[in-house]
């Protein structure tokens, strides 16, 4: 099968995987070297395809043989798709085409399971050693981890990839049994842990060889089984304090082709996973609690924002004077980000903040309105009640695509 | 009224509102012209000689972000730097400050600015020549791309860190620069030759990277609004992958938006695979 055909199945194949981030690396430079590549810890976004997804990787599966028949995915064993498989040479070749072209900041390489898990990950792991070792590629490079492999094939992974990823795919044991029978949640999270490890070893030994330097994420599927967000949300969090996580990827169930009847045949919820995102932002970001965001079982709103909903259930703490409250409180107003948190803090260092200077810091005022005092402004609701308050503030809802999931 | 030029540099601007400020000249009487037409009714007063009396103290942060803004291509240029710097200089620190609505229109412009410098990183695209022609030419790589402010300069070291000893250009429609694997050769104007290369050169090997596109695109996602938003219009003709979006969000919009799979993928026998003997 020629390159073009291979890469075509194997692009089609790993398109699920929501992750593309080439964010965190630490600085490397190949300026009047042998060899390609740089990283400065921004990731860089080379293109956007029509689902407004950003293009920063090559993410190609090694191969979409499998031998594991996991129900919500394109390559279980049972689906009914054409296969394909590179040479780790040709991986490379694709890798640094593209990058020399400037179209990729490098590679996010996965693969489905073929013989074992070992030599599955020995595989991947040949990818990333010609890429550093034969080639002297400096760019970034993303391997996910086999769960089953030997603790001593991550390791060797680990030290030449830029970021590991394990996917949970499915927070609970009784999804995973029920689809995904040859994944088991103990195995994920001894991976995790055997990353983690890895990167502890090295933490605070500038010397040291480097250790997956822009940290390990992982991905949950959205909508392939019951689990609640409540869930999702306190999986991500214990994900984060327990394995000291970079990121947690949440991936809307897309349909497959020839999808079995124990998966959605339905568009992808993805207003739910952005609400979901916009959450682990808030708790990675802002120091918000999952309990807090959702303090019983259930899903976010889809038609408010989780910070917007926070402050209408805590009321008590609103209208926050923007010239005294702490920054911590001032990013909990809705409307008012990080970035203007630290600008409202530069400015009243010179004077008192008016309700103009707001308007100046693109603040979302329809938003914050409610929740904010400044020297020349009170809001007339402070006394609004919270649910005419929301009833004014929630977004209209785009009406549901009918016609192909009629 | 005082009519200036200064050629768009940012080291001579510097220098005539230095002297500006110096003298006490107020930004109402100043101009700087970005074309013939300027001001038809103000009497032209030239320049005053020498240093004036006003000792003016600014901080030093203020300097390095009057130039990233002095990148901006857009009405008051100039003009809007000179009324920024005169406010400091005076006292008035807020109007360096993204609360000010004069400071806010500075941030607006520094940050689209910066916001241009990324666009270059992400959307150049290169075409490796072939190996004959490289040798001619002393270039491996050229690319052509159309920044709208003046970025090429200060941003375009990125590409020989990401490099090493590769030899490119890019080409715009105003300057460009060239890398020989040690030194970059910034040029304000544009050679024409170095266009032509960077326009004309043939491309076969792309075709991988729109396989690529056409495959990493999942039409049950299809959202063209946070395309557009990310990767505005104005880049699309000069990258590979332009030409497939229109006909990609087409298809997704006929009918294979049902699924996440690419048409030529469905088009092909599949392979179910037996299960592993335990």
């Amino acid at each position: 099968m020629q390159l073009i055909a291979k890469l075509g199945i194997l692009a089609d194949a790993a398109k699920y995987d929501a992750s593309c981030a080439s964010s965190g690396a630490p600085k490397r430079s190949s300026r009047g070297r042998e060899g390609l590549g740089a990283t400065d810890g921004m990731g860089i976004c080379h293109s956007y395809t029509p689902d407004g997804r950003c293009v920063s990787l090559l993410k190609v599966l090694l191969t979409n043989f499998c031998l594991y028949d996991c129900q919500y995915c394109v390559n279980r064993r049972s689906s009914n798709v054409p296969r394909a498989r590179f040479s780790p040479e040709e991986v490379v070749r694709l890798t640094l085409d593209f990058y020399r072209r400037n179209c990729i900041s490098g590679l996010f390489l996965s693969s489905g399971i073929i013989r074992s898990a070992d030599y599955t990950m020995e595989q991947l792991i040949e990818v990333a050693r010609l890429l550093r070792e034969e080639h002297e590629f400096r760019g970034y490079i993303h391997l996910k981890t086999i769960p089953d492999a030997d603790p001593l094939l991550i390791e060797q992974a680990g030290r030449l990839a830029d970021r590991l990823s394990v996917n949970v795919e499915l927070p609970t044991d009784a999804s995973l049994k029920r689809l995904a029978p040859e994944k088991h949640a103990h195995t994920i999270r001894q991976a995790m842990g055997t990353i983690q490890q890895g990167q502890l070893a090295v933490a605070g030994e500038p010397r040291a060889p480097r250790f997956t330097p822009a940290g390990q994420s992982t991905q949950v599927i959205v909508g392939a089984d019951d689990t609640d967000d409540r869930t999702l949300l306190g999986n991500a969090e214990s994900l984060y304090q327990g394995y000291g996580l970079k990121r947690v990827y949440y991936s809307a169930f897309s349909p497959i082709p020839d999808s079995p009847n124990s998966v959605p045949l339905a568009a992808p919820p993805l207003l739910r996973e952005h609400r979901l995102y916009q959450a682990d932002f808030l708790m990675r970001g802002y120091g918000y609690k999952a309990g807090e965001l959702l303090s019983q079982a259930g899903n976010l709103d889809l038609d408010i924002d989780p910070k917007l909903a926070w402050a209408l259930a805590n009321r008590e703490v609103f209208p926050l004077d923007v010239n005294r409250a702490e920054p911590a409180l001032l990013a909990r107003i809705p409307g008012i980000g990080l970035r203007s948190v630290q600008r409202l803090v530069a400015l009243r260092r010179e004077r008192r903040i008016r309700y103009d200077d707001l308007i100046q810091l693109r603040c979302v005022l329809d938003k914050a309105r409610p929740f904010i005092v400044t020297s020349d402004y009170r809001p007339a609701q402070a006394e609004l009640r919270s649910g005419l308050l929301r009833a004014r503030l929630r977004e209209p809802q785009a009406p549901v695509q009918m016609g192909l999931w009629g | 009224m005082i009519a200036l030029d200064c050629d768009n540099h940012f080291a001579l601007w510097r220098e005539q509102a230095r002297t500006l400020l110096s003298h006490g000249i107020d930004p109402a009487q100043v101009s700087w012209a970005q074309g013939p037409i300027d001001d038809l009714l103000a009497v032209p007063r030239p320049l005053p000689e020498g240093r004036g009396p006003f000792q003016a103290k600014v901080p030093a942060a203020l300097l390095s972000q009057l130039e990233q803004a002095g990148r901006y291509h857009g009405e008051q240029r100039w003009n809007l730097l000179y009324e920024v710097l005169w406010r400091v200089a005076h006292g008035d620190r807020t109007a360096m400050l993204a609360g000010d609505r004069l400071g806010s229109e500075l941030h607006r412009r520094i940050k689209q600015v910066s916001r241009e410098a990324h666009h270059l990183h992400a959307f150049v695209r290169f075409v490796p020549l072939p190996a004959l022609l490289a040798e001619q030419l002393q270039l491996d790589l050229v690319a052509y791309h159309e920044p709208a402010h003046d970025i090429l300069e200060s941003a375009s070291s990125h590409f020989a860190d990401r490099l090493g000893r590769q030899r490119w250009l890019i080409a715009t429609d105003r300057d460009a620069v060239r890398f020989d694997g040690q030194t970059l050769d910034y040029r304000r104007q544009c050679p024409e030759q170095w266009r032509q290369w960077a326009q004309h050169a043939e491309d076969p090997g792309a075709e991988l990277w729109r396989t690529y596109y056409r495959h990493t695109f999942n039409p049950a996602r299809l959202n063209p609004d946070a395309l557009r938003l990310h990767m505005p219009g104005r880049f699309w003709r000069h990258l590979p992958e332009g030409m497939l979006i229109p006909q990609l969000m087409g298809q997704a919009r006929q009918g294979k938006q049902r699924d996440g799979q690419a048409l030529e993928v469905a088009q092909q026998a599949g392979k179910r695979i037996a299960k592993a003997r335990d």
